[in-house]
């Protein structure tokens, strides 16, 4: 495990061609949004479609940032800031709903948002043609390898992360309030506050995907951001790897990215056949490859002297 | 009341997922007669007759209903070969009226043939029905609620007719009525399973009776002869809320 | 100062337009009301419905409504189709897997929608959806008068349909409790096929008459998703005449707000409210 990140870790030092820094960071980056949103969804049954609000905020955030003087590192963290806080403020109204309402409630969010940033220029003039983006400014000097190495670092640490939240008692709290929300609640476990936090920690994480995603790209404009192609995206690679896992998340999301680079000459065909995949799994598969390798004595075997370690 | 068996259970082991629920449990209820069922709640009552209904299915054993296998069929299959749940907690349809309530009852082809039939025996076992039939269902009081699924449950044209809890939160002078026109219902033919909490009553009223106990049946026999077993009184230890 | 008067206008295109957001909005209704399913696809069944209305204009120069006679029976089969072999399957597995797969729905239509029409977009333009039409001194687009008149037609039809015929009947019992349904002997599975079916056919209803009013693209799905939603929210769900009003009600905030705050920021207007009635009231106005 060590040893896989350490190679990783190395490609851009030893001249590796751009292509694969490109697959990795993205793969990173997918990675630290789906263990997110397998923590919320798998675990914490809170099946959000706002993703996306998370991470254009904070790419708002650092772009808007950078406009007016603040440096973008600042405003990358500074923007997953924002979108935590923005987590805190719309969980006010949204936990309030349950299964279902949550789910279209957090759909509208980034609807909501879409709109807004596509009316609001809070500075700069008008760009050219009917969009709203924002070029990022005085990240030139930001090398390719840099931003390769955060986002590494970003979607390693999320493996971490999700593990450690998993085995402390926020995550038997969450387990708890899965299998029966109410008779957690009747135990004493405060279920707001732990979907509170989780909801918090996922906003935080994904913001900071989404800021470094960002920054590789250089602008940020709403139509493509607040989209629910992000969701799906992130659907996909936690479904199809298996919700509910540790190691889910992550074949899903090199399924995902692989997917991505096969069928990026036929744009339309690439969401169908997501599409496709996606209702394939869930009723032929609910657990995903990971339900499916679990049969495989092999990979039981495998998983245990991993974790042994 | 004849010997002739109607329902057959053999030896069936039932599972909410992976809790088992019924080990090994048998049973026959006759023709034309009232059948108690007894025992407190973890007792795997409720289980027995989801089962019997086809909302569950038992993992080992069969269920014969008239020499027929039904032990894998749907819970609509089940109602049109004459077998009706009226369940605990008078599931009335909410926000239908009486009227409706009661038609919705015949919903099955072998029902919707003798609906006006049934629906003129329904008023005559409970009158009040008529009386309401425009109302809301909800408004109802918990009687006449009780009332309104026996009788929805008739519209289905039963020959069995099991009946879960009856009596659950009822005053006793309406428990009384219940029991009474249960006795006009079993003299038209019409079998009777029924399960409630209070042994006295239910020892009353029944002809046989069965007591379950975590699962399995404890014992068997007519009423006359459990009425004197201690072991009755011990499985009520605790359950009993009056006498 | 602006006068009532001069609010005539948006408000009855306010309750003209709510008349085509209760038509789109029905069949979601029907089918929240029925099985707890927040069809995320709705929204994409609705356009797929203009878009065979547009296929049948072009290739055989049907007039959209008399299209209906074939988009009508294949929507009911697709409907049925999907229900059985997906969603009720989906019910089984988990409790986001109807979510999820109501998703996976609505990415496919859009994306298959995208690749036979391409993203341009079309509209159903017949000799007369562009006529309008005169109250007074006012004049509005007959379209609209249209799509309100058929969303009209549709809620009654449905709301009769509910409550007299014994298939309705076993709808909205199965709606209200499963299992007291079926225990009464009603097939609750093949209730629900007919129920996501009947939910189709308004879509497809809804489709054209969408279709001749503004133009559609594959994504446009996802909006009305949110306004169809939002007017069951409003309405309550379950309820025919409710989600008719919401509709309605809907319709004029859209119209109303966006004579106050300008065209462009409407949807957002919509989008807010919804949220806000979620947050106080997630059963709507007449829902249970």
């Amino acid at each position: 495990m060590i040893a896989s990140i350490v190679i990783l870790a190395l490609f851009p030092l030893i001249g590796a061609p751009h292509s694969w820094l490109l697959y990795v960071f993205l793969f990173s980056i997918y990675l630290a949004m789906a263990n997110m949103w397998n923590l919320l969804a798998g675990y914490s049954g809170l099946t959000s479609l706002c993703q996306p609000s998370f991470l254009g905020l904070a790419g708002y955030t650092m772009a808007i940032g950078t406009w007016v003087g603040i440096p973008w590192w600042v405003g990358l963290i500074g923007g997953a800031v924002v979108a935590a806080i923005f987590a805190f403020l719309i969980s006010i109204p949204v936990f309030r709903l349950r299964g279902i309402y949550f789910a279209i409630g957090t759909l509208v969010v980034p609807e909501a948002l879409r709109m807004i940033f596509y009316l609001w220029r809070p500075v700069g003039g008008q760009m050219h043609g009917a969009g709203a983006g924002y070029m990022i400014k005085g990240i030139a000097d930001v090398s390719m390898a840099d931003i390769y190495w955060y986002a590494l670092t970003l979607g390693m640490g999320s493996i971490f992360l999700v593990g450690f939240i998993l085995r402390s008692k926020l995550g038997l709290g969450l387990a708890a309030i899965r299998d029966n929300e109410r008779a957690a609640d009747s135990c004493g476990v405060n279920v707001f506050r732990l979907k509170l936090y989780t909801f918090i920690i996922a906003a935080f994480i994904t913001g900071l995907a989404g800021a470094i995603f960002y920054l590789y790209q250089g602008y940020i404009e709403p139509s493509a951001t607040f989209n629910v192609k992000w969701t799906m995206t992130l659907l996909l690679a936690t479904v199809i790897g298996g919700m509910r896992t540790e190691e889910g998340p992550i074949l899903g999301t090199i399924v995902v990215v692989v997917l991505y680079f096969l069928l990026a000459r036929y744009a339309g065909y690439s969401f169908l056949i997501q599409g496709i995949i996606l209702i394939g799994i869930m009723l032929l598969s609910p657990q995903g490859i990971v339900g499916v390798l679990r049969h495989n004595r092999y990979y039981r075997s495998l998983t245990q002297f991993i974790n042994t370690r | 009341m004849s010997h002739e068996v109607l329902l057959k259970i053999n030896n069936i082991d039932v599972f909410h997922g992976t809790f088992q629920a019924l080990w090994n449990v048998s049973l026959e209820v006759r023709r034309g007669e009232m059948l108690a069922l007894i025992g407190a709640n973890t007792s795997g009552k409720t289980t027995l007759m989801d089962t019997i209904s086809g909302l569950l299915h038992p993992a080992k054993g069969s269920i014969e209903f008239e020499e027929k296998n039904i032990s894998r069929l749907d819970p609509y299959q089940i109602v049109e070969l004459g077998i009706t749940q009226i369940p605990e907690g008078r599931r009335i349809f909410p926000d239908m009226s009486v009227l409706d309530n009661l038609v919705i009852g015949s919903y099955s082809s072998r029902a919707r043939a003798k609906r006006e039939q049934n629906l003129k025996k329904a008023y005559e076992h409970f009158p009040i029905l008529r009386e309401r039939r425009k109302q809301i269902a909800k408004t109802l009081s918990g009687g006449e609620q009780q009332m309104l699924v026996i009788g929805r449950g008739l519209m289905a044209d039963p020959k069995l007719m099991l009946i879960d809890e009856m009596s659950l939160g009822l005053a006793p002078i309406v428990i009384d009525e219940l029991f009474k026109a249960l006795g006009r219902i079993k003299e038209r033919g019409i079998t009777i399973l029924f399960v409630e909490q209070n042994v006295k009553r239910t020892l009353q009223e029944a002809d046989r009776a069965y007591i379950l106990e975590t699962g399995r049946v404890a014992l068997s026999g007519t009423a006359a002869e459990l009425r004197d077993e201690d072991q009755v009184k011990k499985a009520y230890f605790g359950i009993e809320v009056c006498d | 100062m602006i006068g009532f008067g001069d609010m005539i206008t948006p408000i009855m295109m306010g309750i003209l337009l709510g008349g085509l957001y209760a038509l789109i909005a029905l069949g979601l209704s029907i089918v929240f009301g029925v099985m707890r399913l927040i069809n995320l696809a709705h929204g994409d069944l609705v356009i797929l419905g203009s878009y065979m209305a547009y296929a049948l204009m072009s290739h055989l120069g049907l007039d959209p409504i008399v299209g209906l006679i074939i988009g009508i029976p294949v929507m009911g089969v697709l409907g049925f189709g999907i229900q059985k072999y997906l969603m009720g399957r989906a019910f089984g597995i988990s409790a986001e897997a109807p979510l999820i797969i109501a998703f996976g729905i609505s990415l496919v239509i859009q994306n298959a929608n995208q690749i036979a029409w391409t993203p341009l977009s079309r509209g159903l333009t017949t000799s007369y959806s562009l006529m309008s039409f005169h109250i007074g001194q006012l004049q509005f687009p007959l379209s609209y008068l249209l799509n309100f008149i058929a969303g009209i037609m549709v809620m009654v039809t449905l709301r009769e349909f509910l409550i007299r015929t014994y298939l309705g009947r076993a709808i909205t019992a199965a709606s209200q409790d499963k299992r007291a349904a079926q225990l009464m002997g009603i097939n609750t599975n093949r209730i629900y096929g007919y129920a996501f079916a009947i939910a189709m056919i308004s879509a497809a209803v809804a489709g054209v008459f969408l279709g001749m009013t503004f133009p559609f693209t594959p994504t446009s799905g996802t909006s009305f998703l949110t306004i169809a939603f939002g007017t069951v929210i409003i309405g309550g769900l379950g309820s025919m005449l409710g989600t008719f009003i919401g509709g309605i009600i809907l319709g004029i905030v859209q119209t109303v707000g966006g004579y106050f705050f300008g065209a462009a920021t409407q949807m957002l207007i919509v989008y807010i409210i919804v949220l806000f009635i979620l947050a106080i009231r997630p059963q709507g106005l007449f829902g249970r």
